[in-house]
């Protein structure tokens, strides 16, 4: 399947999706979509449009919200970069480990490091941080700075 | 120094044992420490032998910058040696923490947390330097060993 | 027969991204395996938001010490992406020559450290003395043995005269050679094909659900090769096979990571045959225009991702990188089940993890509240030569 095939069947499919496909070159996808369709779409993708292999998944904070993309790739190389966001006032994302076991490891890190939760993540030992690390500090937000790991929580949270 | 204290030198010179410990980093530093017990730079000529655990070592041959999780064991690994022991920092992160300074989960160099006796730089230490360092450092010994104590 | 929980943890990171592994063993024979990552984090991504993109790329260097160039060619084509920016093709035969080269000392390296996991410290010896003359090559092209700084946004920073053409060529002949000698080895010295054949099955199913990279998985017959499926760099130019295997076990991939080299001796000589002339690098901004690029690159361990969103400044938004050690430690669980703790060193070695683990802690408990010990990785690693002595596969009593 070409990528214009692939853009295509998604449009079909979704047509909320108009608009938030890009090409940017050749094996290279970038999806936009909002947290109730997501799961549907990544069904879709994963399953029909058939991308088997889930590379990564990266958190980035947005400001007013949480993203996370999903980078999926097929067989042909082609990758398809599925964002999705929450509202950081209520970081809530859903597991996607039923069609990929090994991407828990990356769904833990979206909690460790954003503070998000992923609903459905199976019970495991935290990742990337050691035990001990303090409650209420996520390295890789915007507003977080190295030298709050020696400051008291209290003093933490009024930053 | 006393006859024993002079033996006991003698041999720790001759045949220093170490032990190897990588509080972090890249892997660069202690496969180049691997490499100098191979053929090519052979630095069991020298006598040196790589142990598996503290209590048998006489020279402890850090890699890696310290970060926060690995602190306590290095110190603890540090304590279970038996004196005298000597510390060598390999690579320009467990001297000074190298490229990594400044990340939040890096304290710094080796001598952050432990005293250490001979600094080797090097992104990653060549063999060649630590066959030199380590000879520098047996060097020392073998100075501090003619120096007249007390009991003489 | 009880269970016995066995927490294999290193209290220090040996790995790239080293495991604590607890296992739950049935006497012998390992039940389960539960899997704690992490006591090697560093704080990389984060400082990389901090620094300006060169300076990223010589810290992401030395995210691993035996694939550098992996990462800072991973994460250099992002960039270039992101810059709209065309590397000469010279340039970009040369990083391919460089990452090729790595790959020959990165596998060298893993036939040296399999060897002295199971005991065979002959072929650590002999491995380790031939990747040398993969080292000087890599010394003499690019200024280091390690962490080779060949990389800059919009190409390479040094350039190869025909005399280091002709040397290289001289090295290969050398080393295909010897590589000859130890497929020899691996397909007809029986002690090792007993150790390491049966050990650490993974099915290709497994494999493929796990999301197993490079010969990890292709010792699993999974058939996939970033170099083939999504090419970059100068790979599109040259013609190889992906060699893959179908033993499923720690063999297989012995097996691939050997056969690989010829595979890279040949992608090098046509490198260097039809090397273009040309410049070796572009002009590039220091501010990076704003976008998202993901670069995926088949280092010698496997699919290593790079993820770069740039936001019109010299220092990128985010970078997330994901090593392929780490999609393969989650096989590793799978491929321990039903196994020996005896064969725990090899299995985890068999994943090329950064680097051996020199000093990963093993604790035993009895559930039945009998006494606790602590093993250090050496001295597992003793119990499985041992235990495979007394079964009768010894390297040093055949002369090994």
């Amino acid at each position: 399947m070409s990528e214009e095939t692939i853009q295509k069947e998604l449009e079909n499919k979704f047509s909320g999706l108009k608009g938030k496909i890009t090409i940017k070159r050749k094996r290279r996808i970038y999806v936009d979509v909002t947290d109730d369709i997501f799961h549907n779409v990544f069904a879709f993708i994963v399953k029909d449009l058939k991308f088997p292999i889930l590379c990564t998944i990266t958190g980035l904070d947005e400001g007013e919200t949480f993203g996370a993309v999903y980078h999926l790739a097929s067989e042909d190389g082609i990758v398809l970069n599925l964002k999705n966001h929450v509202p950081r006032a209520n970081p809530v994302f859903r597991t996607i480990s039923e069609y990929f076991p090994g991407g828990i490891i990356y769904e833990r890190e979206l909690v460790d490091m954003f503070g998000a939760k992923v609903e459905g993540l199976p019970p495991g030992p935290r990742y990337p941080l050691p035990d001990g690390w303090p409650d209420g500090q996520f390295p890789l937000r915007k507003d977080w700075k190295a030298d709050m790991l020696d400051k008291k929580p209290e003093d933490v949270k009024n930053e | 120094m006393s006859f024993v204290s002079r033996m006991i030198n003698w041999a720790r010179i001759k045949s220093p044992w170490i032990i190897h410990f990588n509080t972090g980093a890249c892997n660069a530093c202690d496969i180049e420490i691997i490499a100098a017990l191979t053929p090519r730079y052979d630095i069991e000529r020298f006598g040196i032998q790589l142990k598996g655990t503290p209590r048998h070592a006489d020279v402890l041959v850090c890699s890696g910058p310290v970060t926060r999780q690995i602190e306590k064991r290095l110190v603890r690994i540090y304590e279970q040696m038996a004196e005298p022991k000597f510390v060598v920092a390999c690579g320009t992160c467990s001297c000074s923490g190298g490229v990594f300074n400044g990340c939040y989960n890096v304290k710094g160099g080796i001598n952050e947390v432990i005293p250490v006796s001979a600094f080797i730089p090097g992104c990653p230490v060549r063999p060649e330097a630590i066959i030199d360092g380590v000879v520098k450092l047996l060097g020392s010994l073998e100075k501090a060993a003619a120096l007249p104590s007390p009991e003489d | 027969m009880s269970n016995v929980k066995i927490p294999i943890g290193p209290q220090h990171p040996a790995l790239k991204e080293p495991a604590s592994f607890t296992i739950t063993l049935n006497g012998e024979r390992i039940l389960s395996m539960d899997l704690r990552l992490g006591y090697n984090h560093r704080g990389i991504e984060k400082a990389c938001e901090e620094r300006s993109y060169i300076q990223c790329m010589y810290l992401l260097e030395r995210v691993c010490g035996i694939c550098s160039h992996s990462h800072s060619t991973a994460f250099i084509q992002a960039v270039e992406e992101l810059a709209g920016l065309e590397v000469p093709k010279r340039g970009l035969y040369i990083r391919t020559l460089v990452a090729e080269l790595e790959r020959i000392h990165s596998h060298l390296l893993w036939l040296g450290v399999a060897g002295h996991e199971v005991g065979f410290d002959t072929l650590l010896m002999y491995s380790w003395r031939d990747r040398e003359v993969v080292m000087d090559l890599l010394a003499a092209l690019t200024g280091n043995r390690v962490n080779y700084g060949m990389n800059t946004v919009g190409g390479v920073r040094r350039d190869i005269s025909p005399d280091q053409i002709k040397d290289i060529q001289k090295g290969l002949d050398i080393l295909e050679e010897r590589t000859k000698y130890y497929v020899e080895v691996a397909t007809e010295e029986t002690t090792l094909i007993e150790r390491l054949s049966g050990v650490g099955y993974l099915s290709p199913e497994d494999a493929r659900n796990l999301g197993a990279v490079g010969p990890t998985g292709r010792g699993s017959q999974v058939d996939r090769d970033v170099r083939r499926d999504d090419p970059y760099a100068s790979y599109g130019d040259v013609s190889f096979k992906v060699i893959t295997d179908d033993h499923n076990d720690v063999y297989g991939r012995t097996l691939v990571r050997v056969k690989e080299l010829f595979e890279t001796y040949g992608i090098i000589r046509q490198l260097l045959k039809n090397m273009p002339d040309g410049p070796i690098a572009v002009k590039a901004p220091r501010r990076i225009p704003a976008g998202e690029a993901l670069s995926r690159y088949e280092a010698p361990r496997g699919e290593d991702v790079h993820f770069v969103k740039s936001n019109g400044t010299d220092k990128p938004e985010r970078v997330k990188v994901r090593a392929p050690t780490m999609a393969n430690l989650q096989a590793v669980a799978k491929m321990l089940e039903n196994n020996r703790l005896a064969d725990v060193p090899i299995i985890v070695a068999a994943i090329d993890p950064c680097f051996s683990c020199t000093d990963r802690s093993i604790q035993i408990k009895d559930p039945s509240g009998g006494n606790t010990g602590v093993m250090s990785w050496s001295q597992i690693r003793e119990y499985g030569i041992n235990w495979y002595k007394k079964h009768g596969i010894d390297f040093k009593s055949k002369g090994l």
